[in-house]
């Protein structure tokens, strides 16, 4: 099933990539830079997958104390920490021809930034705690105060202002992006969103593996 | 708007490292544990 699966990811990823290079046009203002958000947009709506993951899986494990909850939010956070980490990356490099700076403290970037650190430190408390209780309850309570986070980073281009353009795809507006653009991110997105089941199947197997040796 | 090839090649190069270094490092971990659980007894 997970060989299957990486198979399937494979593919959906060198559909994403001839999506992006070769199916989506240049982008008129930005040029081949824009590229760039075939990579970045799906790396954060990835993220945002698994961090809701690890929310329903602390939930999940406070309420059945079933250790499957809690290997589900492990394993999803230690993902979620890659793909926002690929998302802060991507994005700084895409910053510096068309903002001109590879970093500024706007309120996207710096809440993305303290996204990150948060569940860093969730799976650095995941690490510390020997106890398999006593760590699954701990990381269960910051699995869901790290959640907060999501909306505040999501909303942070309208709540404040921000040198990051405000949502093209989940806001409240219609997407004014061009359809064969729309396309190639969509191809992306779904590309990025098997790659996340491949390494969440991948990454549980592990968890479940250490609990028996 | 120059062509900024570098910047696109950067992003998905980098992407692309730290995909295939997790996926790797799953796979030796997955290896490792798999190696280190005991045999199951053999039915007679």
């Amino acid at each position: 099933m997970t060989r299957a699966l990486g198979w399937l990811t494979v593919l959906g990823l060198v559909a994403g990539l001839a999506a992006g290079f070769g199916y989506a046009p240049r982008e008129a203002v930005q040029g081949n830079v824009q590229r760039i958000m075939y990579l970045h947009v799906p790396a954060v709506l990835t993220a945002y997958l698994a961090f809701g993951l690890v929310l329903l899986g602390s939930i999940g494990y406070l309420a059945s104390r079933r250790a499957g909850w809690d290997r589900l939010a492990g394993a999803a956070g230690e993902i979620g920490v890659l793909f926002t980490g690929l998302t802060i990356v991507s994005g700084s490099i895409w910053g510096k021809p068309t903002w001109g700076t590879w970093w500024t403290w706007d309120a996207r970037l710096t809440s993305t930034a303290v996204l990150f650190l948060v569940y860093v430190g969730y799976l650095l408390l995941r690490s510390l705690i020997e106890e398999p209780d006593a760590r699954a309850r701990y990381a269960a309570v910051v699995g869901i105060l790290g959640a907060v986070n999501i909306p505040i980073v999501h909303f942070s281009v309208k709540w404040w202002r921000a040198l990051h353009q405000p949502s093209t795809i989940l806001g409240p507006e219609r997407s004014p992006i061009d359809p064969a653009i729309g396309l190639a991110l969509f191809v992306n997105w779904v590309a990025f969103t098997l790659l996340f089941a491949y390494f969440l199947s991948r990454r549980m197997e592990i968890a479940r593996l250490e609990e028996q040796t | 708007m120059p062509a900024n090839w570098g910047y696109v090649l950067a992003a998905y190069g980098i992407a692309a490292v730290a995909l295939l270094a997790y996926w790797r490092h799953l796979a030796r971990r997955t290896r490792a544990l798999a190696a280190r659980r005991p045999a199951k007894p053999r039915a007679a």
